[in-house]
């Protein structure tokens, strides 16, 4: 430890992670300080949630109350089918966008010079924002859930703890190979990337987030198997509705093992690439 | 003792990012724009050196590039021993730049909560960032002002918690772009003095100064040097700067 020239205190040099914790924490203290300061934004947020959650139930009352073939597979309930897509689809576009939108956000705030002018290594002050987003993000679907089951009685009772637990990291893993690659060219080419908007339109169209992939016609189904968020509904709706073992699941584990084996170390490197080139030309600190 | 800074043949060329035409062309950057053109210097232990020259003279890269935020497109600048270009959490612990750029703070948030949040990023636990950031809002003399919002502070106030900010580290040097920039002459002539008694003189700082201000280069600096078009044109003693450019 090298005693502060001022005497006031030590400047301390902790291990990496407890680093990370210590950013994370002063983050989401951050965050939390500045949203209690927008308490009329915070409760309609609140409310739009809750009113999105009544529309689905209501939704899913009409599909419901119809014999559906195509629900039979997923155990006939529309809303348990319905909440997994969605939240699936919030974890997919956080996963996507939060990296590069913390980039652009940090680059026309300002933020970035006065924080990268701190010892704290770049890659903490860059990955403390989507993490503390995916942490939103959990919070999100327990509440939904947790809504369904209270107030619609939504149940899992066949669902599987060991496939949901194993297809979680999978999931996040595909999602962030893609943000990785995407925040990357972000940097690159310093321009907004349309790839999160793209795959966004995509995956609500073709993956099944809100009807089943086999109500799509052959050649829509077979672009679908593209996509990693049809591989991820498979596999999380397969553990969750169904109870289904992993072994039984092994077409959409192999496919997001593909993405995020792939992606993940393509984007790192690309990522590597952009952030070398943004300090040489000083793009890390404006637009 | 070396140099705190030894700057040699420094040169700095930004490329814009394309516009959509240009992308369209297949062109990923625009025409390069030259900040910086064979500038050294050299910066003596405990020496104040003022960097002036007019808006687009190449003062505020300079600076960037000697607190290793910016890499230099040509030339080798060494900074406490170190490489700028190798700068790590060692080196940033003891260079500290002073961004006066407001929108480097959260407005919603308090002085307190600001420094707070900066102390994390300087690897302090909870506990010891509080008493810090308190120590230092007592020393830039905001300490009644450090539950109140950014946003309700005046101007020098917002200078002072910068400065204070950049004290959370333990600096040998201090890099400080255009401090009173945009304070009335009372609230400049205030700043200055601190700057020169508390940050500087006290602990025996060696300080570059971005400014555009002669009475602030005259009040804070050993030594000027005049930079116009991202060349070094005149290097004087404050007093003699003026004589030394020929106006």
């Amino acid at each position: 430890m090298t005693p502060q020239r001022s005497g006031l205190a030590e400047a301390p040099s902790p291990p990496a992670w407890l680093w990370f914790c210590r950013v994370l924490m002063a983050f989401a203290r951050r965050e939390i300080a500045t949203m209690s300061g927008y308490r009329v934004a915070l409760v309609v947020r609140l409310l739009s949630f809750g009113i999105s959650v009544l529309a689905l139930a209501f939704f899913s009352r009409m599909v419901g109350a119809a014999v559906n073939p195509y629900l039979a597979s997923f155990g006939g309930d529309y809303l348990a089918f319905v909440v997994i897509g969605l939240v699936l689809m919030d974890f997919q576009q956080i996963g996507v966008t939060s990296l590069g939108q913390r980039i652009r956000n940090a680059q026309l705030m300002g933020l970035f010079e006065a924080e990268l002018a701190t010892p704290v290594p770049t890659w903490i002050v860059l990955s403390v924002g989507p993490v503390y987003e995916f942490a939103l993000a959990v919070g999100r679907a327990a509440l939904y859930f947790t809504l369904a089951a209270l107030l619609f009685g939504v149940r899992f009772p066949h669902a599987s703890l060991l496939t949901v637990a194993v297809s979680a990291p999978l999931v996040v893993a595909a999602f962030v190979g893609i943000g990785l690659v995407s925040a990357a060219t972000q940097m690159l080419v310093r321009r907004n990337n349309p790839v999160a908007v793209f795959l966004a339109s995509a995956s609500f169209l073709l993956s099944g987030v809100a009807y089943p992939v086999s109500v799509l016609p052959p050649a829509l189904r077979a672009l679908a198997r593209l996509l990693p968020m049809t591989h991820a509904l498979e596999l999380v709706r397969g553990g969750l509705l169904r109870g289904a073992p992993l072994s039984t699941l092994g077409r959409p584990v192999l496919a997001l093992g593909l993405f995020a084996g792939l992606l993940i170390p393509a984007g790192a490197a690309l990522f590597a690439v952009a952030l070398r080139r943004a300090r040489v030309d000083g793009s890390l600190t404006h637009y | 003792m070396s140099d705190p800074i030894d700057a040699t043949g420094i040169g700095k060329t930004f490329h814009p990012a394309a516009t959509v035409a240009d992308l369209l062309r297949g062109r990923l950057r625009q025409a390069p724009v030259p900040a910086l053109s064979d500038v050294s210097l050299r910066v003596a232990p405990g020496e104040v050196v003022c960097l002036m020259g007019p808006n687009g003279a190449g003062k505020s890269t300079l600076l960037r590039i000697l607190a290793g935020i910016l890499v230099p497109t040509t030339g080798r600048a060494r900074v406490l021993g170190v490489d700028v270009s190798d700068a790590d959490a060692a080196f940033r612990r003891r260079v500290a730049f002073v961004v006066g750029e407001e929108r480097s703070f959260h407005w919603p948030l308090s002085g307190r909560q600001n420094l707070a949040f900066f102390g994390a990023l300087h690897g302090y636990a909870p506990g010891p960032s509080r008493a810090l950031a308190a120590a230092l809002l007592d020393r830039v003399g905001l300490a009644e002002a450090a539950d109140r919002p950014f946003s309700t502070y005046s101007r020098g106030m917002r200078q002072r918690l910068a400065l204070a900010r950049g004290l959370l580290g333990a600096p040998d040097l201090v890099l400080l772009d255009e401090p009173t920039l945009g304070l009335d002459p009372h609230g400049a002539r205030e700043l200055r003095r601190f700057l020169r008694e508390e940050v500087i003189r006290r602990a025996g700082r060696t300080a570059v100064i971005g400014t555009n201000d002669p009475a602030e280069a005259r009040a804070l600096g050993d030594r000027v040097i005049f930079l116009d078009r991202g060349r070094v044109r005149a290097e004087a003693p404050p007093d003699r700067i003026e004589q030394e450019l020929g106006l």
